[in-house]
């Protein structure tokens, strides 16, 4: 008897933290829904789903980099100047006439590039990675600003605003879609690779990783070019968006995007987490700027509450830790 | 000595309904040295969290001569006089002995803090401890012993009343531990009750007055020392008998070296040559500082070597743990906690940490890794709720079954075992030395670093004993050798 009780309690400490999110989102999404009625308008329309998700897509994508990185005991700063840079590289190429393919291509390898640059300076040069990516995140940003001038860049063909523009099934847009299946190629990484397993080993502890066989620097750079990519993947999908390209676009990202991955439960000491969660953290975020758009708050309000939320989501999911001791 | 200073009576506590502590008694005198004994998880360490507030106890009563202690905090606990040092100080090592010593209780004056007069009565303090330093000194040029002693001193200035020291000894020399023993000796005459937990029996007899058993969270006996001995304080510990020792080794096979290191320089040892045969286990003993880690770390390629050679089935090993550990040749870290297995992850996790490519065909099946998981937590008897469980709540002695039990599943060529068996409780000690037998009879290895000489001369076919960074002595263990000839090389 007194086995099984001890397997209940083991199984209510594991899940408990996705408990409270997904109640947490259930709670956020009712009180949304009753609030617009109030106004007399509806929330829970497709539409507005779509466009929840639409906009939370570029910072959920980012947010999959900033969980990796988060889940191996580091930090990134740099994404957010990753879309800016990435976007004024973009854009120059396809002003001088690259096919857009090819400029995706580029952007993306810029991210990976830059990516990899940090994961040296972090894994080999042991600098902390948040000094790393500060600085790789004011290189970036001034880099772009010198690229162009300072001045955005626009005038791109039309093909561009597909990428973002485009509905599959008549209705559903384009950015569900990325969502979607970067979400699940990186889940199903993390839990059938070897690669998915070395992570967490390298955040929960980084020494036993080393001395159970792994090569914990090679692992790491991986993890940082990754973090590039989906930045990367961001900044297109930005550039696409705008349709011009702003060589401050992303600036604040790189924080939502950490915000998105804490909500979502991913530990910020490492080794512990759900990657797939961390979208849930980024729909919340998406979802309260949208009902408060319904509701025509100004913005000021929605960043207190959205402070408000990043505070509480943590509070609620140290709960056992509080009563442990 | 006199009457009794703390009583504790009919303690109980439960985690998730499993008991810990199940009517635990303790009675400590002043002015005597009250040594608490048994197996890891038999309960002293929750009895001792009771005592200092860490723990609330579920039912039962502690009373400090007489007076009944209640709802205990650690804050509480520390300003009734009692005092806990652990294994792990609690010192911050970059302030000075003296701002250590004065931590929280700082000496001021009107408004600000009044260093020389902290200074002056932490040298009062320190000469109590025979500590004769600097009281600016900072505390991370410390020795380990050093550190301890500051941490007594803490305590005193305290006015501690009931002082219990954690495997005090763990980390001493033994020309520290003498030093520390005579510390203890001059607080016992100062009518300090000394709670002092160990698992090293024969100093029981050196410092000890009386001792308490503990087995199952459950007191099972309150004797005097002097009407014990070694082998009734074990059969009260374990509840069974210990092995005898193992005798021949019909596994060795001479003609097949597996790993050759020669005139190995690194880090604190030089010039460092012996072989190591198929089915062997060679033995490294030495004093702390002696070198014996640096070698197992830097045949490992944890550590880089200077000069010399590590030649590992007739190649030169690799530089790095992760490509030697791809050819067979596995490092069991002393600190198992640190090095050795990830404790915030699952048993299963840790268990398929090195082994994802074995596991992956090519994609990690969870229950392919959850069979293998399983089958290995049976085979190596490792007590666990289930493959699940955070490896943070296995005792010590699991701990390091299922770090052996990784490596096992890896199939390597040799095992080097730093302190197999530190901080492991008697029965699960026999059941390690059990499973690296069978690693023997499977055709491996073993260099086996240790500073427990009797684990040496029980295990070990042959023994090199390390002193100064170089190999002092090299036997083979004969029969013939004992601890004293041992400890003779050593110093």
């Amino acid at each position: 008897m007194e086995y099984i009780l001890t397997g209940v309690r083991e199984f209510r400490q594991k899940n408990l933290g996705g408990m409270v999110l997904y109640l947490g989102v259930a709670a956020i999404f009712l009180a949304m829904t009753l609030i617009c009625q109030a106004y007399g308008k509806d929330f829970l329309t497709v539409t507005n789903i779509f466009n929840i998700i639409t906009q939370a897509s570029i910072v959920a994508i980012i947010a999959i980099g900033a969980s990796l990185i988060i889940l191996t005991g580091g930090i990134d700063l740099a994404p957010g100047s990753v879309v800016g840079f990435v976007g004024i590289v973009g854009g120059l190429a396809l002003k001088s006439g690259v096919p857009l393919w090819a400029v995706v291509l580029l952007c993306l390898a810029a991210g990976v590039i830059s990516g990899v640059i940090s994961g040296l300076f972090v894994s080999y040069g042991k600098v902390p990675a948040f000094i790393v990516t500060l600085g790789m995140m004011q290189i970036l940003r001034g880099g772009a600003m010198v690229l162009c001038g300072g001045i955005a860049v626009s005038g791109f063909p039309s093909e561009l605003k597909l990428l973002m523009n485009a509905k599959l099934f008549g209705r559903m847009p384009i950015s569900v879609f990325y969502v979607a299946v970067l979400y699940i190629a990186i889940c199903f990484v993390m839990k059938y690779t070897r690669f998915g397993r070395r992570v967490y080993a390298l955040g929960g502890n980084i020494k036993a990783a080393r001395l159970s066989g792994i090569a914990v620097n090679r692992e790491l750079i991986k993890v940082y070019a990754l973090g590039g990519l989906f930045a990367a993947i961001g900044g297109v999908m930005m550039l696409a968006r705008l349709s011009y390209a702003d060589p401050n676009a992303g600036s604040g990202y790189e924080m939502q995007a950490i915000a998105a991955a804490v909500i979502g439960g991913i530990s910020l000491s490492g080794g512990k987490g759900n990657i797939a969660n961390t979208l849930v953290g980024a729909l919340i975020l998406s979802m309260l700027t949208c009902g408060l758009q319904i509701m025509n708050m100004p913005t000021f309000y929605q960043s207190i509450i959205s402070g408000l939320v990043i505070v509480l989501a943590v509070f609620a999911d140290k709960h056992d830790e509080r009563h442990q001791e | 000595m006199s009457g009794e200073l703390l009583k504790m009576s009919n303690i109980s506590k439960s985690f998730f309904g499993v008991k810990v502590l199940d009517d635990a008694e303790l009675s400590v005198r002043s002015g005597e040295v009250h040594i608490l004994l048994g197996e890891n998880g038999a309960g002293k360490s929750s009895l001792i969290k009771v005592l200092s507030g860490a723990y609330r106890c579920d039912s039962g009563s502690i009373f400090l001569e007489g007076r009944p202690l209640a709802d205990m905090t650690p804050r509480k606990a520390l300003a009734e006089g009692i005092s806990v040092i652990y294994q792990e100080f609690n010192l911050l090592p970059e302030l000075p002995v003296y701002e250590n010593i004065f931590l929280g209780k700082e000496p001021a004056g009107r408004l600000f803090l009044d260093h020389k007069k902290a200074r002056e009565q932490a040298a009062h303090y320190m000469k109590k401890v025979g500590l004769e330093l600097d009281p600016s000194t900072l505390v991370r040029d410390l020795t380990v012993a050093q550190k301890q002693l500051v941490e007594i001193a803490k305590s005193i200035s305290n006015r501690v009343r009931i002082l219990v020291l954690d495997e005090p000894t763990a980390a001493l020399t033994d020309k520290e531990t003498g030093k520390l023993f005579e510390v203890i000796r001059e607080l016992r005459e100062e009518g300090i009750g000394i709670i002092y937990i160990s698992h090293r029996m024969r100093e029981f007899f050196e410092i000890g007055d009386r001792c308490t058993v503990m087995r199952d969270g459950r007191t099972v006996a309150q004797l005097d020392i002097r009407d014990t001995d070694e082998d009734e304080l074990t059969r009260l510990m374990v509840g069974r008998k210990v092995h005898a020792k193992r005798k021949g080794n019909p596994h060795l096979k001479q003609e097949q070296v597996l790993l050759r290191v020669d005139s190995l320089s690194c880090r604190n040892c030089s010039d460092i040559s012996f072989v190591l045969h198929r089915g062997e286990v060679l033995g490294i003993t030495g004093l702390i500082g002696s070198g014996k880690d640096e070698v197992a770390r830097c045949i490992m390629g944890i550590l880089k070597e200077n000069t010399g050679h590590v030649e590992f089935m007739g190649r030169e090993h690799a530089g790095t743990p992760e490509g030697n550990i791809g050819s067979g040749l596995v490092y069991l870290s002393d600190d198992r906690k640190d090095e050795g297995l990830i404790q915030m992850h699952s048993v299963r996790d840790n268990f398929a940490l090195p082994n994802l490519k074995r596991l992956a065909a090519p994609l990690l099946s969870r229950k392919r890794v959850e069979k293998a998981t399983k089958e290995y937590v049976e085979k190596l008897k490792i007590k666990t709720h289930s493959t699940e469980t955070e490896v943070q709540k296995l005792s010590g002695g699991n701990q390091q079954k299922l770090v052996i039990a990784k490596w096992l599943y890896s199939g390597a060529d040799v095992y080097i075992f730093n302190e197999p068996t530190r901080g492991i409780d008697v029965g699960a000690r026999e059941e390690i030395y059990e499973i690296m037998e069978e690693i023997l009879a499977g055709g491996a290895s073993i260099l086996m670093v240790t500073s427990d000489l009797q684990e040496l001369l029980q295990l070990s076919d042959r023994i090199l004993v390390m002193k100064d960074g170089r190999v002092r002595r090299e036997w083979n263990n004969n029969g013939t050798l004992d601890e004293q000839m041992i400890l003779a090389a050593a110093m």
